[in-house]
């Protein structure tokens, strides 16, 4: 192999994370192995979001030489599934460790059927190298809870290839016979064969900048959901290769305010005309609109019926519908923050509340009817507001044991629970 | 095995009544029950079904249990109700006359020929106060046999185990007493009630319902061992609705009731008595216009306090009953418990909006699926305001049809039809009808809500 491919092969490390779950009603930590690669002589190491989040708390990371060293967080970016890391450099240095690094390679000259290497640690088994062409360049794969529980996809395509790809490769590089690092590899198909998926290097570049500048990648929003117009043209009397059809419209979003429609046809935002025939078009377009700064000004040229016409609407910043989580020690349960994404989807009147992840079983919470999936709307008359608010109860609870009454939803209903000490 | 053994203990147990007794009560009370026979057509399939019911009326008018028809039914689905007399392969012809809102019972009526043979249940009520069974106290009841048996009859016996406030006053028997929606004595054969629908077996596990869920029930479609006291039944015989849909119906149009449980009611200080919280209150309802908020807990109607039930849930029945029993223009004194506050709220009830079941509908065989009116019930289902409520959804959508290869799907709310906003159920038929009339029309176009996400849908007809 090249120069470049044995070089790359030492900057390719064993990422062991140890992160905290909530899912059971209570803190439990979970330990996973993914894989990364060391992008820069101040040790930033890429990975997947979904190997490390702001839900780990020990990064450990296994260099080429078999040396462990620890690392932070800098930051992560769901949308991508990609997270950055930094290797503790002072420890590196007291000990004398020595890594090498990757470099990027042009992932938009990639071919379908060029050959490529993926590298990384699959079922914990370090520097392993998989080996298969670019299956496709340009593959849409949008998923509401690929990264654990958070929404990936919508803003970019994905390199599809066949070499091997297995849990534990995440996080891993995607590399052309050079050793350039073309992609990022993040998952494959469960069930199938050699269907493996990675971020392009093109992609990982900019979300790289980003989080080393930020700590995260602010998008905007406008709350529309594009759909392909495939075959549809016709029937809009659409001339071919424009326009992208609006699917459907978060309600109480800016788009929703503006007065857009679920079945209206976009044209236009800012007069940048936008075609949405096929599904890989739709991630730049949605793009188009999260790198737009929060509370700019687009404007929306439309279509419905015959009707073309223009609209004002006034982005805001993209939340997830992933809330922050807690968990309440001493009631036996575990929650999350309604966050407003989630408030909408769920056609909720506000984002007041938080909702169960668990309940642990003969704790106050399970004893008083609680289960996984209620939103508690009250605590003692008072409106949810925040976590803080429910964690401030559960403080009050700790130091003096009293009945508490809580108001929580199911479904459409609501019900009354009371947690006794 | 189990039906053997039942019958086993009932023969030995029938040697504590007076032999010669039973033998008369059995052969006269018998003329009160009957079998019944229909048949559902819907779409695309034809399937017969079998209820028992009780006679009522020297007009031959026979109540079925509510569970008799499948509540999805339309009226206008159910056919050719046929009467049949324990043991008699013989069949006579009825008409359904509508469901009851209150007791859910089913009106049916025998034609004229076979009322000579029937014999009303009033007959064998007790001439003074109905008396509630006592526990342990012995009862007898009338099972038939399926269709293939001529629906021949045998006896079950047990004794009372139980009786409690569903919120009807139920009593519970040891065994099987009576199949679902026939008739219970004593052994002096006085009609102590009528036997509820698929009662679970084990009824302990019916009493210990999980807060929210639903209790769980092992059943025996054929024989019950629950029984609605005669004080709940009697009163109501004469409820013959005057219309298949059993209108007019009272509606309160509060969204939701939950229970309150023993601890919340001690928290908030309301031991002797129960509550229900109101989770929504409907666009335009009685309740709404009484000034009721979401979120309020009622506590009282017309100054009576809600009583404790056991289980906890009961509660929720008895405030919708209390609606039910009432009729539209009815007055209403609902005390409500709004954050620390007490309010009165004066609701009068209103006529209940269109239901799904009385909605319009339409099939259309070559495109593959029934257009149904959008109703009041589809705007509070799917959370928009009444007034955007237009167009039509699809009720039905026959497998492997053009409309199903496309995509579309039961409760789909077809919001344009190529392109033209569907404004009301009648312009959504017209341009239906001409579309399954055109058989050059080689494709069409839906849009599609479902779940708050739109969809187009390309119907392509050759």
């Amino acid at each position: 192999m090249s120069k470049g491919f044995n070089q790359l092969l030492d900057a390719v490390v064993r990422i062991d994370v140890r992160e905290v779950a909530f899912e059971s009603g209570a803190r439990r930590y979970a330990a996973s192995i993914g894989s990364g690669v060391i992008l820069s002589a101040d040790a930033l190491v890429l990975t997947n979001a979904h190997v490390a989040s702001p839900r780990a708390v020990e990064l450990s990371i296994t260099l080429s030489n078999l040396e462990r060293v620890s690392a932070k967080l800098v930051g992560w970016d769901h949308w991508t599934d990609l997270a950055l890391l930094r290797i503790d450099v002072a420890d590196a240095k007291r000990r004398g460790l020595k890594f090498a690094t990757a470099e990027f390679g042009d992932s938009s000259k990639l071919f379908p059927g060029q050959t490529v290497f993926a590298v990384g640690t699959p079922h914990g088994l370090t520097r392993t190298v998989t080996r298969g062409i670019i299956s496709n360049n340009n593959r849409y794969f949008e998923d509401t809870t690929g990264v654990n529980g958070y929404e990936t996809g919508a803003f970019n395509t994905w390199l599809q290839t066949d070499a091997a790809i297995n849990p534990g490769n995440s996080g891993g590089p995607l590399v052309n016979e050079d050793g350039r690092v073309v992609g990022i590899n993040s998952r494959g198909y469960l069930g199938a064969n050699n269907l493996g998926f990675a971020i392009p290097a093109a992609i990982a570049k900019k979300i790289v900048a980003g989080l080393v500048q930020d700590g995260a990648i602010t998008r905007s929003t406008i709350g529309l959901v594009p759909g392909a117009l495939q075959d549809l043209e016709n029937f809009y009397s659409l001339a071919l290769n424009t326009g992208v059809l609006i699917n459907s419209i978060a309600p109480g979003s800016p788009a929703a305010r503006a007065g857009l429609r679920g079945g209206d046809i976009l044209l236009a935002i800012d007069g940048i005309k936008v075609d949405g025939r096929f599904p890989e078009q739709l991630p730049p377009i949605q793009n188009l609109i999260a790198s737009q700064p929060v509370g700019a000004k687009l404007k929306l040229t439309y279509r419905r019926g015959a009707q073309i016409a223009d609209v004002i609407v006034v982005t805001e910043k993209l939340e997830s519908s992933v809330g922050e989580e807690w968990a309440l020690e001493k009631w036996g349960m575990s929650v999350r923050k309604v966050s407003r994404t989630y408030a909408r989807v769920n056609q909720l009147t506000s984002d007041a509340g938080v909702i169960v992840l668990g309940v642990q079983s003969g704790f106050p919470a399970e004893v008083a009817g609680l289960s996984r999936g209620d939103i508690i709307t009250k605590i003692n008359q008072q409106p949810v507001e925040s976590l803080a608010v429910v964690q401030a109860a559960h403080t009050a609870f700790e130091a003096k044991p009293a009945p508490t009454l809580l108001e929580a939803q199911r479904d459409r209903r609501v019900s009354l629970y009371i947690l006794k000490p | 095995m189990k039906r053997l053994c039942l019958f086993i203990v009932a023969m030995i147990s029938l040697t504590a009544l007076r032999a010669a007794e039973l033998p008369a009560l059995w052969a006269e009370r018998l003329k009160s029950v009957v079998a019944v026979e229909y048949f559902t057509e819907t779409e695309t399939d034809r399937r017969p079904s079998v209820a028992y019911g009780v006679v009522v009326d020297a007009q031959g008018t026979i109540i079925l249990p509510s569970a008799a028809i499948d509540p999805r039914a339309v009226p206008s689905q159910l056919k050719e109700f046929k009467v049949y007399l324990p043991g008699d392969p013989a069949s006579a012809t009825a008409e359904y006359l509508g469901q009851d809102a209150l007791t859910g019972w089913h009106f049916v009526r025998a034609e004229e020929r076979l009322r000579a043979q029937l014999t009303p249940i009033t007959k064998f009520a007790s001439a003074s106060a109905t008396p509630e069974p006592a526990l342990a106290e012995d009862v007898w009841g009338i099972g038939l046999r399926n269709k293939d048996e001529d629906f021949t009859p045998y006896l079950l016996k047990s004794h009372i185990a139980l009786i409690q406030s569903l919120p009807q006053r139920t009593a519970i028997a040891q065994h099987e007493v009576a199949g679902p929606g026939l008739p219970v004595f004593n052994r002096e054969g006085v009609f102590m009630g009528l036997a509820a629908t698929s009662f679970g077996q084990t009824f302990l596990q019916f009493s210990r319902s999980e807060r929210g869920g639903s209790p769980t029930m092992l059943i025996n479609v054929e024989e019950s061992s629950a029984f609605q006291v005669a004080e709940e039944v009697l009163p109501y015989l004469g409820r013959v609705p005057k219309n298949a849909f059993g209108r007019p119906l009272a509606w309160l149009g509060a969204y939701g009731f939950e229970p309150m449980d023993r601890e919340v009611a001690k928290f908030l200080k309301l031991e002797s008595q129960s509550g229900a919280v109101v989770s929504e209150v409907l666009e335009g309802s009685p309740a709404e216009k009484a000034g009721m908020q979401a979120r309020d807990i009622v506590l009282a109607i017309n100054g009576q306090p809600l009583p404790r039930f056991k289980p906890d849930r009961v509660v929720v029945s008895y405030v919708e009953r209390e609606v039910e029993r009432r009729a539209p223009g009815d007055t209403l004194t609902l005390t409500v418990l709004r954050g620390a506050e007490r309010v009165d709220l004066k609701a009068t009830l209103g006529d209940e909006p269109k239901l799904m079941r009385e909605a319009a509908r339409k099939y259309y065989e070559r495109l593959g699926f029934t257009a149904r009116e959008f109703v009041y019930g589809d705007a509070v289902a799917r959370r928009v305001k009444v007034a955007e409520g237009s167009g039509v959804v699809a009720h039905f959508v026959k497998p492997n049809s053009p409309a199903a290869i496309a995509g579309l799907r039961t409760d789909d709310w077809i919001k344009e039809i190529d392109g033209v906003e569907t404004k009301s159920f009648e312009a959504a038929t017209e341009k239906l009808a001409a579309t399954e009339a055109d058989t050059l029309r080689s494709e069409f176009v839906l849009l599609v809500s479902r779940g708050g996400e739109t969809a187009v849908l390309r119907v392509k007809l050759k």
